[in-house]
């Protein structure tokens, strides 16, 4: 065999095949509408069902934002697999080169370490903008069990499945190929995902939309999502590591809030 | 076979650490030798700039590879986030954050903490993937010129 016929075979990574901003810009822009369609739809339920005691049907709807996220995310991994097919190419690929389990494992302790500071930088945002209150995206959560069962089992994976993969796996490459510089590129992609947050869940105050509430979700989430990004880099475009370190962080949140204790 | 993206990261690590201790003059707290009398984590951390320098002649010389620099950044990620951000913090964020009279000006030297520890990090792991690759590697390339293999 020739040290041709390797290369030869080898399959293009994905950064060479994504083609078209408007593959970047759909989804994204999908994922925006639903987060606000969803959580309005929601809150007609809410006040269809019964619910002309609560006196804000969204804030109500915003209760449940860690389950509806879960259909959120199914409908983004079918946008995800829509694109990929018309690209030619597989999920799996999208998550990076293959790697052993504890390899995996083993990038994952490395990104929760480098998430280290960001998690105290978090902290410090939480209480310069709420000081020790719970913070209102876990104040508003009121769900019954079963909801509490599915915001701690189900959700967590969806999101994983669903949201670094876009934004990483999907976003960047086409951001990539269409500006030629991926620190630019990159930037894009940490500056929306972290503009989507302002958007679950939408919560009201004083008769009209927290503004405070939405530019602290933004602010929040940027340090994270820089590192994971930056992360994303430094291991190789391998995206396993990074879900399964995310997985632990959203997870763990979800299941604190389920047994009370957050606040 | 050297790394243009280690030496980047190297540099941006480099300059972020004296951007860090610019602050720590700047702030004037948690300062030690040569600008007071005391032996402190301060003076301790100065030990970097004589590593960074030496470790870039020996990289340039083909001495020392990405697993020096592994080590480096990782150590450097261990030391500035134990005494930032561990459970006995000698200087903890709330001492950056009140340390100047504007309070965005505590926030940027806050914030330029995090970012110089999530780099040394990131930068760990990126110098880790590419020891481990080369060190694939030369298994690859030893094994197929291994006499006791071609026999």
């Amino acid at each position: 065999m020739t040290a041709r016929t390797p290369r030869a075979a080898r399959p293009r990574p994905y950064v060479d095949r994504a083609v078209g901003v408007g593959g970047a810009v759909q989804p994204v822009a999908i994922r925006i509408a639903l987060w606000v369609s969803v959580q309005l739809l929601v809150a007609g339920i809410v006040v269809l069902g019964g619910g002309a005691a609560t006196s804000q049907p969204i804030n109500a709807a915003a209760g449940w934002w860690m389950v509806y996220a879960g259909l959120i995310d199914v409908a983004t991994l079918g946008v995800i697999i829509w694109l990929i097919r018309r690209d030619g190419v597989s999920y799996r690929s999208l998550l990076g080169p293959p790697a052993a389990a504890w390899q995996v494992a083993l990038g994952a302790l490395g990104v929760l370490a480098a998430t280290v500071p960001a998690v105290v930088f978090g902290i410090e945002i939480n209480e310069a903008f709420y000081g020790n209150a719970t913070l209102p995206m876990f104040a508003v959560v009121d769900v019954p069990a079963w909801a509490s069962f599915f915001s701690v089992l189900v959700a967590p994976v969806l999101a994983e499945l669903a949201e670094p993969v876009l934004y990483l796996g999907v976003v960047l490459p086409r951001l990539e190929r269409r500006i030629g510089r991926p620190w630019i590129a990159a930037t894009i992609v940490v500056l929306v995902w972290a503009g989507e947050h302002a958007f679950f869940p939408l919560l009201i105050r004083d008769g009209s939309l927290d503004l405070v509430f939405a530019g602290y979700r933004v602010v929040s989430v940027l340090p994270f999502l820089a590192s994971w990004t930056a992360l994303y880099y430094a291991l190789g475009r391998r995206l396993l590591p990074i879900m399964a370190a995310r997985w632990i962080f959203n997870g763990g949140s979800a299941l604190a809030l389920a047994v009370g204790l957050t606040g | 076979m050297q790394s243009v993206i280690l030496y980047r990261l190297t540099y941006l690590a480099t300059a972020l650490s004296l951007a860090h201790h610019v602050d720590h003059v700047i702030r004037h707290n948690a300062v030690g030798w040569p600008l007071t009398g005391e032996f402190n984590a301060f003076t301790m951390s100065l030990i970097i700039y004589p590593i960074i320098i030496t470790g870039l002649l020996l990289y340039r010389a083909g001495r020392v590879g990405p697993g020096f620099w592994a080590l480096v950044s990782g150590g450097g990620a261990i030391f500035v986030g134990a005494i930032h951000f561990g459970p006995s913090a000698a200087e903890p964020p709330a001492k950056i954050l009140d340390g100047y009279d504007s309070p965005i000006l505590g926030w940027l030297a806050f914030a330029l903490l995090a970012t110089f520890v999530t780099v040394l990090a990131i930068t760990s792991l990126y110098e880790t993937r590419v020891w481990w690759q080369q060190r694939q590697a030369r298994r690859v390339v030893g094994s197929t010129t291994d006499p006791q293999m071609r026999r």
